[in-house]
């Protein structure tokens, strides 16, 4: 995994969702029940993720959203 | 058993994109005319949707005061509803509450537009972005003195407004108002309803094959009088307004419950206030947005309902206005009057053969009133609105006389639960709360929660769950639908909107973020605590300057009074950060270093208190409001208006001015007094509304110090406009 894309990721989550940093690792199950996110937070991955790296998520299948490390995979698998 | 007092309206005022005058709207939505276009105002280029309903005249030709575009549409509508009236203008006594969701938007806009580009906002335009400024501004230009607010409960707002007004005059505090609500178009709403995606690409048509809504802006008013005092004075009556009811969903930020539990229980609680039976109702003017969402819900409840009625037509004239927010209960409450009149339904256009095909199978025993208006006898018509935060109201109107039975209870109300959130000096013009995880953790609330809210909702939640807390009080199915909310404030959750603003306009229209334009509503946080606490009865918010704090308790001590609950949450919140901030010191307003905070205190009919033992801090007394326009930019106190409602509280107390043994204000220039007085903005600054309600919440624990030996305490509280709020509050 590209820890740098993963931080920028990150730090978008922290950023735009508020999510606290202290409880975010690449790991965290964002739509677990401790981070909680729904399907609005899911609108806004999307276009955080198009912001920072001009890739469409839109339609993409739920486990891509999963945690921060799916989401780096997801960006490094388009970005080929 | 005695009846109500009736209300009935006189006046009618319409302004939106179908029309600027109520017979030219009227003959639009009857002819199925849509005034539904390309947008204009707003910049939706690489938008997925292009489409609204904005009124064909630049905000000069409204009127010629230098406000924001909502409080100008306000007063072109006022302006057609008071000559309609025909009523003589030396009559002052006239309150004015009205509706509104987006309030200053554009001027938010304009603002940051300027300061973007590197002109630096405008010092004017501070004065505008709020929804405090509509009334006041309505009032400073009509030169009017009842009672004002702005209930800001986003979409349920202008239907809200109008219940409100009535249960004031059945109340006795004014016989005549001006109610309704107005929107303007916005890019704040357009880009967040936008990142939603819930806007549909095409002009909407509700409860058909919609995917979404159309926005629109306007203004709908309507004079409302005691039928006493519309007699008196010879008015032409078009028709009454029974009950209202109002709910909260306590469920989600954005989306209605599912099961339309909330929808059907404000539905309800205005059919049985009302002394009907859904059999009785000829119309409903549905609330009809075009999400899916929305639409299954409202038709799952309309069908749960009424599908034992064989007479009833339903339609959403957002198919031809747009969703004016704030308004569209206000312009919708002005069709519901026209049907009554005219005996005229008017469509739900956009209907192809083939959607006719699918509507005849899904229809019903309900008339969903098509393409085409019909004539049918319309003697009860029902308007629906359903909003952000999970609000629920809906509201009855009758073609002839109809006697409510009087259920308000002259029950005496103690505070029962105080909680007062309020910051400490961060530096020489900043008071903060310093917000931890253990104060969440106290009460249950996971971050999985509590990441979502803007401070504003953050500040509310926590107080508002510390009051309950303090009064004992848990909410469960025996008490949820018998307790409500109010909450006041002067500046709502004007971070969240500028922030939201200042990415819609550097990034783009079509780059809203959709996580936080939910927060942007005023009423999120009154969502927010109704969904954490479980609270589904009355929720309003109301923004009306600093003293919408204290004012949220006379507003909580009417709905009470009003008898449809038992426990009231009554509050004062403003948040205070960089933003705040900047636009205080730029607009000139740090005379005292700027605090945050919420106040909420937990208002108790004496019943309820009884039943389980509560503490009781202090008894409501009396309370009142006075209000004498001033531009929305003059602090200046008027010492007449002080006197009156101090007089006015008293009055309603049943004691005499000197019966006070101390006073309790949230700025010691508004009293010049020898008996005791607080100045509680010594303590918070100028945390404006939270600074508002801990002048009560103050008085009311000098009351229960058992070593003070007071008697009756006075608070009392201003705000800008020339708005004042009084409570007396007593040893209980």
């Amino acid at each position: 995994m590209n820890n740098a894309i993963a931080d920028q990721i990150k730090e978008m989550l922290v950023e735009n969702l508020r999510i606290p940093e202290n409880i975010l690792t690449y790991d965290s199950e964002l739509f677990g029940d401790e981070i909680g996110l729904d399907s609005i937070d899911s609108i806004e991955i999307v276009a955080g993720i198009d912001t920072l790296f001009g890739i469409d998520m839109t339609g993409a299948d739920r486990e891509h959203f999963q945690s921060i490390r799916a989401l780096t995979e997801y960006v490094e698998s388009k970005q080929g | 058993m005695a009846n109500k007092k009736r209300c009935v309206v006189t006046g009618l005022g319409l302004i939106c994109g179908v029309g600027d005058n109520v017979k030219d709207c009227w003959d639009a939505v009857t002819l199925g005319h849509s005034g539904i276009d390309e947008v204009k105002s707003v910049d939706t280029s690489n938008c997925y949707a292009h489409k609204g309903a904005e009124v064909d005249k630049a905000s000069s030709e409204l009127s010629p005061e230098n406000y924001d575009r909502s409080s100008l549409l306000c007063i072109h509508a006022a302006n057609e509803a008071f000559e309609d009236a025909h009523i003589d203008a030396s009559e002052k006594n006239i309150g004015v509450i009205l509706g509104s969701c987006v309030g200053g938007a554009a001027s938010i806009d304009k603002y940051y537009t300027d300061e973007i580009k590197g002109d630096g906002g405008k010092k004017e335009d501070i004065f505008k972005m709020g929804a405090s400024a509509i009334a006041n501004n309505v009032s400073a230009h009509f030169g009017l003195e009842g009672i004002t607010a702005n209930i800001v409960n986003a979409c349920a707002a202008g239907t809200m407004s109008i219940g409100y007004a009535c249960d004031l005059i059945r109340e006795g505090k004014g016989d005549v108002f001006i109610a309704g609500g107005s929107d303007s178009f916005s890019s704040l709403a357009f880009s967040g309803f936008h990142a939603l995606h819930a806007l549909d690409e095409n002009a909407c048509s509700p409860f058909n094959h919609s995917t979404g809504i159309t926005l629109g802006e306007g203004s709908g008013i309507l004079v409302i009088e005691s039928y006493e005092h519309a007699v008196e004075r010879g008015a032409k009556i078009y028709c009454e307004i029974l009950g209202s009811g109002v709910s909260s969903d306590a469920y989600h930020i954005t989306a209605p419950r599912p099961d339309g539990e909330g929808q059907m229980s404000a539905i309800r609680r205005a059919v049985e206030s009302s002394n009907l039976t859904f059999n009785d109702i000829d119309y409903i003017n549905a609330h009809g947005t075009g999400t899916a969402k929305n639409d299954e819900a409202e038709f799952l409840s309309l069908h749960t309902l009424f599908d034992g009625n064989d007479h009833l037509s339903v339609s959403s004239t957002k198919s031809m206005t747009g969703h004016c927010l704030g308004a569209a209960g206000s312009i919708e409450a002005v069709f519901s009057v026209k049907a009554i009149k005219e005996n005229l339904v008017p469509p739900t256009i956009g209907y192809s053969d083939e959607d006719l095909k699918v509507l005849a199978e899904k229809a019903g025993n309900i008339d969903f009133i098509p393409n085409k208006s019909h004539t049918k006898d319309v003697h009860y018509a029902m308007s629906n609105s359903f909003a952000f935060g999970g609000n629920n109201a809906s509201i009855i109107f009758s073609d002839n006389e109809h006697d409510i039975p009087d259920n308000s209870k002259n029950e005496k109300i103690y505070i029962t639960g105080i909680s007062k959130l309020t910051g400490t000096k961060t530096d020489e013009n900043s008071l903060n709360c310093n917000l931890t995880s253990e104060d969440y953790d106290k009460h249950g609330i996971r971050v999985a929660f509590y990441r979502k809210l803007d401070r504003f909702s953050q500040l509310q939640l926590l107080s508002g769950m510390d009051a309950l807390a303090d009064a004992d009080i848990k909410i469960d199915k025996d008490n949820e639908y018998k307790t409500g909310i109010v909450i006041g404030t002067a500046d709502g959750p004007m971070t969240e909107i500028v922030d939201f603003q200042k990415k819609a306009i550097t990034r783009g229209t079509e780059k809203g973020s959709a996580f936080s334009f939910p927060n942007t509503v005023y009423n999120a946080a009154g969502g927010y605590l109704s969904i954490f606490s479980g609270i589904k009865g009355y929720n309003a918010t109301v923004a009306n300057g600093n003293q919408a704090g204290l004012q949220s308790i006379c507003y909580a001590a009417d709905i009470l009074a009003e008898g449809n609950e038992s426990v009231m949450l009554a509050a004062g919140t403003d948040e205070n950060t960089k933003t705040n901030l900047e636009l205080y010191a730029k607009a000139d307003l740090l005379e005292k270093p700027l605090g945050e905070g919420s106040v909420t205190l937990v208002l108790e009919t004496e019943e309820n208190a009884k039943s389980r033992n509560a503490r009781k801090y202090a008894e409501i007394k009396g309370y009142a409001q006075a209000h004498r326009p001033v531009s929305y930019d003059n602090s200046e106190v008027d010492s007449k208006a002080v006197v009156e409602v101090i007089e006015k509280a008293c009055l309603n107390a049943g004691i005499e001015a000197d019966d006070i043994d101390f006073v309790c204000c949230d700025d010691k220039k508004i009293i010049k007094t020898l008996m005791p007085c607080y100045d509680v903005s010594q303590e918070t600054g100028n945390a404006r509304a939270a600074t508002s309600a801990m002048t009560a919440a103050y008085a009311a624990e000098l009351l229960s110090d058992s070593e003070k030996n007071y008697e009756y305490g006075l608070a009392l509280s201003m705000g800008a406009g020339g708005t004042y709020s009084a409570v007396v509050l007593s040893k209980a």
